[in-house]
């Protein structure tokens, strides 16, 4: 064999390798998407958006609490999440620059992007729930914020970043101030990729079970009040879908199916918000 | 000593004894720099890579305030009478009189018609009708108009490099500044938009000042009423264009314009 086939022929083999890894993941990508596909239509009707959670055996029972509960507990996050983080990594791209204290913010956020939710979890239990002395949404809504603020400012920062330097010379040299060149050249030749990160850091605290389980924990009937504890669809379906009550476990994969495409129609908005850029 | 020669025309700009140093830098970047600008005409700056064309055009309009620890040590620029460099400047009124073209394009991410009224809109021109009028001259006066006339309302960033850097001279000429600063404007275009370009420069001359950094001494003496040269920081000579590049009276200056070095 010659040095040309030995390399052709490796070539070949790391091209079927790495073509088969792919297409193992992918398989298990469209099989859970199949299972809660095929568990979760039959599963989902009418009355899961019009009753509250009812004992097993009830005909009239339904997640409109955990639908509406997760719907507040993310909301409200999400106000006070996004401005906070958007603000945060403006202040790091376009004032903090490479000082120290934005370095140490941005390495603080990167730690946090990686600390277990479950602990994020546990911190707010000590210092919110222990002391108000009973779980409540506001608790959840705390551990949420948490989480994703540091998701929404190291992408605002890294997208800030991308814009060109002299986009923004360019404009002070036309004689605008520092905040109209961030509002009106850096944050539009940035919009794309800040909503993006926006839209992932909503879909990643979407999907959050384990703080919420410390922190709102649930309630079977519906509540708008956040000072009480607040049911999610993440963790009514922890609770359904460990359930021994058949009919609990249908509710279960019914949160699971409106839970996931919740989360795949964030992560596909986002991905084409991308694609839309990039033409 | 450098030649410098007197000017008989008004002076836009007078730089006295300028000195100049890059944040951590150990030297310098502008070393004792006496040049006079004359009103309504063209002046070149030339010299090899390095030797601070763009830190002394950056100076003009105290682009280097926007990054933190560069500082004026010593001399002034005098601009309508008073000396510029003074922290106490107020630089968003001093960057609408003197306006500042890049090498590369920079169109904002937004409608053309919004990027030729953007300045405009920041010294709070409202008024529609004011504000076509105004797009309008300004796209005309950077013979951009025809090509945009019937796309106002499309994303700067389709226009071809050439048009773009059009486009951004229109933006910079809408606000009627005094002195318009070029760096180097034409080194990423092509032949025929380098003309039109060039072509421009000699037009708008008329109306303001200008002050071009080149690396093209063709260029320079094909659009510049006087030339600079700068080696290594300092400004070597300063003459009449045509005069400079047939009878240079510095050896340096000979030099460089002669291919010897540079
Ligand atoms: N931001 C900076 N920080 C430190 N030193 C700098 C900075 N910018 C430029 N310099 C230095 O200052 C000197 C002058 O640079 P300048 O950019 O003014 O040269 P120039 O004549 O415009 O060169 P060119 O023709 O390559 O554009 C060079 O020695 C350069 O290394
Ligand atoms: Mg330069």
């Amino acid at each position: 064999m010659t040095e040309t086939q030995k390399r052709v022929l490796i070539s070949k083999i790391v091209m079927v390798l790495s073509t088969l890894s792919a297409l193992i993941g992918l398989a298990f990508l469209f099989w859970i998407l199949y299972v809660l596909v095929t568990n979760g239509i039959d599963a989902i009707n009418w009355d899961i958006f019009l009753y509250e959670g009812a004992p097993p055996g009830y005909a009239e029972s339904g997640l409109k609490q955990a639908l509406i509960g997760q719907l507040i507990l993310v909301g409200v996050a999400s106000l006070i999440g996004v401005p906070l983080g958007v603000l945060g990594g403006t202040y790091l791209s376009e004032y903090g620059q490479r000082s120290r204290l934005a370095e140490t913010i941005r390495d603080i956020s990167d730690i946090m992007m990686s600390a277990p939710s479950i602990v994020i979890g546990a911190f707010v239990y000590a210092v919110v729930v222990t002391p108000m002395g009973h779980f409540s949404g506001w608790a959840g809504v705390i551990a949420l914020t948490i989480i994703m603020v540091p998701i929404i400012l190291r992408t605002t920062d890294d997208m800030l970043h991308l814009v060109p330097g002299t986009l923004r010379e360019a404009a002070f040299a036309l004689g605008a101030p520092k905040y109209k060149v961030i509002i009106q050249v850096v944050y539009r030749g940035a919009k794309a990729g800040v909503l993006t990160g926006i839209l992932l850091g909503v879909a990643r605290v979407g999907g959050e079970t384990a703080p919420l389980l410390f922190t709102s924990f649930n309630d079977n009937f519906m509540s708008t009040d956040l000072m009480e504890p607040m049911a999610s669809l993440t963790v009514t379906m922890f609770n359904y879908a460990t359930s021994p009550y058949e009919d609990w476990q249908q509710l279960g994969w019914a949160a699971a199916f409106i839970l996931s495409m919740f989360i795949l129609a964030l992560n596909i908005i986002g991905r084409l918000i991308i694609m839309k850029k990039g033409k | 000593m450098a030649t410098i020669i007197n000017i008989p025309e008004a002076k836009a700009i007078q730089v006295n004894n300028l000195e100049f140093t890059y944040n951590g830098a150990p030297e310098p970047s502008l070393i004792d720099i006496t040049m006079p600008i004359a009103k309504n005409s063209v002046t070149a700056l030339i010299g090899p890579s390095g030797c601070g064309k763009t830190t002394l055009l950056r100076a003009f309009n105290r682009m280097h305030d926007l990054y933190p620890g560069h500082t004026y040590n010593k001399g002034e620029i005098l601009f309508e009478g008073r000396n510029i460099i003074d922290p106490k400047e107020d630089l968003i009124n001093l960057r609408i009189k003197i306006g500042m073209i890049f090498q590369k394009p920079t169109a904002f991410p937004m409608s053309i018609f919004d990027n030729v009224a953007y300045g405009l809109r920041l010294q709070g021109t409202k008024n529609k009708t004011e504000l076509n009028d105004r797009v309008e001259k300004a796209l005309k006066d950077a013979a951009i108009w025809k090509e945009t006339a019937d796309r106002l309302k499309d994303d700067a960033n389709g226009l071809s490099g050439g048009q773009q850097q059009r486009l951004c001279i229109a933006r910079a000429i809408a606000v009627e500044p005094d002195v318009l600063l070029f760096d180097e404007p034409t080194s990423a275009l092509d032949p025929i938009s380098t003309q039109g370009i060039e072509r421009l420069v000699t037009e708008l001359k008329e109306k303001m000042t200008i002050i071009i950094v080149t690396h093209n001494m063709q260029q320079a003496a094909r659009v510049s009423d006087y030339t600079g040269f700068m080696y290594l920081g300092e400004l070597i000579e300063l003459g009449k264009t045509e005069e400079m590049f047939v009878t240079p009276k510095e050896r340096l200056t000979n030099e460089y314009i002669t291919g010897k070095f540079g």
